[in-house]
């Protein structure tokens, strides 16, 4: 299979074993798809019919002008804001205190990473039960009298948007604190040490050591969750379908919808197009800072 | 003190967090009858009849053999090209390296929820649709790129002196990545291994797109219709969930290192 090791034919054709498998698989089912969305997204394709035209912008005209389009727009911004102050905040709070604690440290970090390996489809179900007009977190709320409350937190607009980004928070916060733990673990000792004889309590040496010092880490965090939220489409799509009406219509239902369910493949793939390039601009941010970080 | 105060926090906050799957357990073993009482009241007689109930009469064993065969396959097959392709990128010389590169670049910020439409019609064009084989390729094609990476960044590390002395000594290049680097690079292949079966897993988006008939379903789905169809069959939506939830968790608990390490790693799919 493989020739003698040193003839120049080898030489050639080693590289060309080992890439090849990879390489055929990558290019064909995602390197392409890639090209083709923003092919598809200049026809007017059904993505059934043999015939497709080439309609030039209007697609993109389209866009621009469509209502829905701008709500979806919006509500993934939204969306994304909710999740990065709860997962960037709340995070770096967590995996600060948890940095202080040394009593049942794994058992407390187990449970608040779990949730990360959970299903979204899985995580779906649970909170589409919880957040139920009867489901656990009404009964909860009137179990210690704030039943003035409890509301239908998926049926109602002013609610089901944040209501889905708690739920998502809920299964991606556990990776915000692995990261900021791995920074935490980077901090000098001697300087909480010198805080401490300087008479810092424990919030002044949160603010005055721990948030300079993990400024990079809160940046790779904040980009990280950024990119991962507008990426989301199961846990919205397994609970409220983009409703009600269009409260919780994200970019990514709203493209499935247009593209796969009314065979507006054109259109749907000009939605995918304005995806690719906010998360490409997002992506090649992180990786920069990154790479910053590393270096 | 301070630190008593942080540890009770902190409990209440991982308390908090695990409550949610605690609930969906304790409603899954519930008596119909006990379904009254609130739902973080554990069960007072435990019964697996839902478990039973979904898992024959709801197909779940079904959709439970299918995710197990896509994900393992999956996860084996990614181990064999990621590596390979990495070692080539790491240990070989050859023209458009740069290029190939900047490729294995891109995929790390494609997102699969913006490709699925042609995506879709690649895999129907080959034939591919309501086949396992159909989605792993696509599930391969969408993470291949993290796990060159992943490899790459433990290829660099094996002292290139190794390779050397292996290559006067005779070898074939197919025989030092067999015998010397992959030996050395275990820990890149159980974090490649538990990435990509857990990814595999809990993916809804493709299979939905890619698996129409009912008898090739996953989980992810099996779960989806059954929600739609069985809205208020709250015990039974709990066992499907427990049901798909279990194999993962137990991973995670067994290889939490592994998990933090890949994860923190493979951060940006």
């Amino acid at each position: 299979m493989f020739p003698d090791p040193d003839s120049k034919l080898a030489q050639r054709l080693n590289p060309v074993l080992f890439l090849l498998p990879a390489l055929t698989i990558y290019i064909v089912f995602a390197i392409y798809p890639t090209f083709s969305v923003v092919e598809y997204s200049f026809t007017d394709w059904d993505g059934i019919s043999p015939d497709r035209n080439y309609v030039g912008l209007a697609n993109y005209e389209r866009l621009f002008s469509d209502k829905i389009f701008w709500a979806a727009f919006r509500n993934t911004f939204v969306w994304s804001g909710v999740i990065i102050v709860i997962n960037v905040g709340l995070g770096l709070v967590i995996a600060a205190m948890l940095a202080r604690v040394w009593k049942a440290r794994l058992l407390i970090q187990t449970c608040i990473v779990l949730p990360v390996v959970i299903s979204p489809m899985a995580v779906a179900t649970i909170w589409r039960w919880m957040y139920q007009p009867t489901g656990a977190i009404n009964q909860a709320l009137e179990g210690i009298g704030l039943s003035a409350l409890s509301t239908p937190w998926l049926g109602s607009p002013d609610t089901v948007l944040y209501a889905l980004a708690l739920a998502h928070s809920w299964s991606t916060i556990g990776l915000s604190v692995i990261i900021f733990l791995a920074g935490l673990q980077a901090v000098d000792e001697d300087l909480y040490e010198a805080a401490h004889v300087d008479g810092a309590n424990v919030f002044q040496s949160f603010r005055y050591v721990t948030l300079p010092a993990l400024r990079p880490v809160t940046a790779v965090v904040f980009i990280l969750t950024l990119t991962q939220s507008f990426k989301v489409f199961d846990i919205v799509w397994a609970t409220t379908q983009g409703g009600p009406i269009r409260f919780s219509e994200i970019l990514s239902t709203y493209m499935y919808k247009r593209g796969a369910l009314e065979n507006q493949y054109g259109y749907g793939s000009a939605i995918g197009v304005a995806l690719l390039v906010i998360v490409s601009i997002a992506t090649i941010l992180y990786m920069q800072i990154q790479q910053k970080e590393d270096r | 003190m301070t630190r008593w105060l942080l540890l009770f926090i902190l409990g209440v906050i991982a308390i908090l967090m695990v409550s949610p799957l605690i609930l969906t357990v304790f409603t899954s073993l519930k008596p119909t009858t006990e379904l009254v009482n609130p739902p973080w009241a554990p069960p007072v007689n435990l019964t697996f009849e839902h478990y039973v109930r979904v898992w024959t009469e709801g197909g779940f064993s079904r959709y439970f053999f299918n995710t197990l065969v896509i994900s393992t396959v999956d996860a084996v097959v990614m181990i064999v090209i990621a590596s390979l392709a990495a070692y080539a990128m790491v240990f070989m010389e050859f023209r458009f390296k740069l290029l190939l590169q900047i490729l294995f670049l891109i995929g790390l910020m494609i997102p699969v929820t913006a490709i699925v439409l042609p995506l879709f019609q690649i895999v129907r064009g080959f034939g591919l649709l309501n086949t396992h084989l159909g989605v792993i390729l696509a599930d391969l094609a969408l993470a291949v790129s993290v796990f060159v990476f992943m490899f790459s960044s433990y290829f660099v590390g094996v002292p290139k002196a190794l390779h050397e002395a292996a290559r006067i000594d005779g070898a074939t290049e197919f025989q030092i990545y067999r015998r010397v680097v992959m030996p050395i690079a275990t820990p890149a292949v159980v974090t490649t291994a538990l990435l990509e079966f857990l990814w595999s897993w809990n993916d809804l988006l493709l299979r939905l797109l890619l698996m129409t008939r009912d008898e090739m379903r996953t989980l992810s789905v099996g779960l989806l219709n059954f929600q739609g169809t069985m809205t208020r069959d709250v015990t039974g939506l709990s066992s499907g969930t427990v049901i798909m939830a279990i194999p993962v968790v137990l991973l995670f608990l067994f290889f939490q290192r592994h998990f933090v390490r890949g994860m923190t790693a493979g951060a940006v799919k």
